[in-house]
């Protein structure tokens, strides 16, 4: 069926939770290309049987008019669902520049077609470059915070870290009393959380 | 107005109406199953998927039949109790499609009974998504799509209303990494 394709790229996306991505689907994209092609080429060699009639194309309304406006909506669909996956796949991406940060995780960074990444080192880069001119890094106090320091557990061994003016040693299971700001990035990449009495 | 990229609106297009072609077409023999020749002929009758049906409808090429989920036996059901009848197994997109399929097919009843479904289901979802902790499965699985963000809507509000009463949010890891599986490998260190 016309268009059918097409939509399904569109269910895959729509069937993971919002905020959530699944992997760049090349081989579909590829199929619903190819059917445009060959509805492209329908589309053609219909008009050109109408004007091999010598009728009027504006005004003729035949059989092969009905095919041709038939092929012509389905192009029109198919781009519309190619564009709404790349566009809704595009806002998920530029959300995780300011869920995760300037690195991808491997898992996250599979899931996604090489222009994709492409997309979010300029996109971060520009996050960046304002965030630099502004001087003020925006990711951060994403919650409100009503401490500026916090209790934290390191939950993966992350290391020796430069905070401010010291460095610190978070080794995994150590509890530490740092600034939120210092703290914020680990939290959301999974690595520290919020320690709680 | 749905943007062009919203994919809830290109999804319902997809839902299938039932035309009657009102004039022949070459060409597209895929369409019509029945069909022998690479033809449709005047006369056929053919489920199209709704993006299709409205367009051949504007330009007078085919009429279009009212399609089951708005048939005189599911607005019985409806009537007899509005929030134990499957919608999502009809249509999951069965006020969108409603709203857009009316104009179409001339028939004046469906925008009455569609306020009809929704105010009489509305009750129900809000106090179920009030009280369920988590997911209600049987409840849930038969709401369409709009259904569903709304009880999702008053599901979450009603969390996130219990957290503030408790002290607030927190910071919390990035959803996204929440399925990772724990790694035993050694990580390069973050400097």
């Amino acid at each position: 069926m016309y268009g059918r394709r097409a939509s399904q790229l569109l269910r895959e996306l729509a069937s993971c939770e919002a905020g959530q991505i699944t992997s760049f689907n090349d081989d579909n994209l590829e199929q619903v290309i190819r059917e445009c092609n060959e509805h492209n080429l329908q589309l053609q060699s219909l008009i050109r049987k109408i004007e091999d009639a010598s009728l009027d194309i504006q005004t003729t309304r035949n059989e092969d008019h009905y095919g041709a406006v038939i092929h012509h909506l389905s192009l029109t669909r198919n781009k519309r669902c190619l564009m709404a996956y790349i566009f809704n796949r595009a806002e998920v991406i530029q959300s995780l520049r300011w869920k995760i940060g300037p690195v991808l995780p491997q898992e996250i960074k599979e899931k996604l077609n090489y222009l994709e990444e492409e997309f979010f080192k300029n996109h971060s880069a520009a996050v960046e470059s304002y965030m630099s001119e502004l001087d003020l890094d925006m990711t951060v106090d994403m919650v409100p915070p009503k401490d500026p320091y916090i209790r934290v557990k390191v939950l993966d061994d992350i290391g020796e870290v430069f905070l401010n003016d010291h460095t610190v040693n978070l080794t995994q299971h150590s509890l530490h009393f740092i600034k939120r700001t210092d703290a914020e990035p680990f939290i959301s990449q999974g690595l520290m959380e919020e320690f709680l009495e | 107005m749905p943007s062009y990229y919203n994919i809830d609106d290109v999804l319902m297009e997809d839902e299938p109406i039932s035309v009657v072609f009102q004039v022949g077409a070459n060409g597209v023999g895929l369409l019509d199953p029945g069909s022998e020749t690479n033809n449709i002929e005047k006369g056929a009758k053919v489920d199209l998927p709704f993006w299709l049906a409205h367009e051949l409808y504007l330009r007078q090429a085919v009429s279009t039949n009212v399609p089951a989920c708005f048939s005189m036996k599911t607005r019985k059901e409806i009537q007899a109790d509005a929030s134990c009848v499957d919608l999502r197994f009809r249509c999951p997109y069965f006020y969108e499609l409603g709203y857009k399929i009316a104009p179409l097919v001339g028939d004046k009843s469906i925008g009455a009974f569609l306020r009809y479904a929704f105010t009489s289901r509305y009750g129900e979802i809000l106090s179920k998504s009030h009280s369920t902790a988590g997911t209600a499965p049987k409840f849930s699985a038969r709401l369409t799509k709009e259904e569903s963000q709304l009880f999702e809507a008053a599901r979450s509000s009603m969390a996130a209303f219990k957290k503030w009463k408790i002290g607030g949010s927190r910071l919390e890891k990035a959803s996204i990494l929440g399925r990772k599986r724990k790694t035993t490998l050694p990580q390069p260190s973050i400097p």
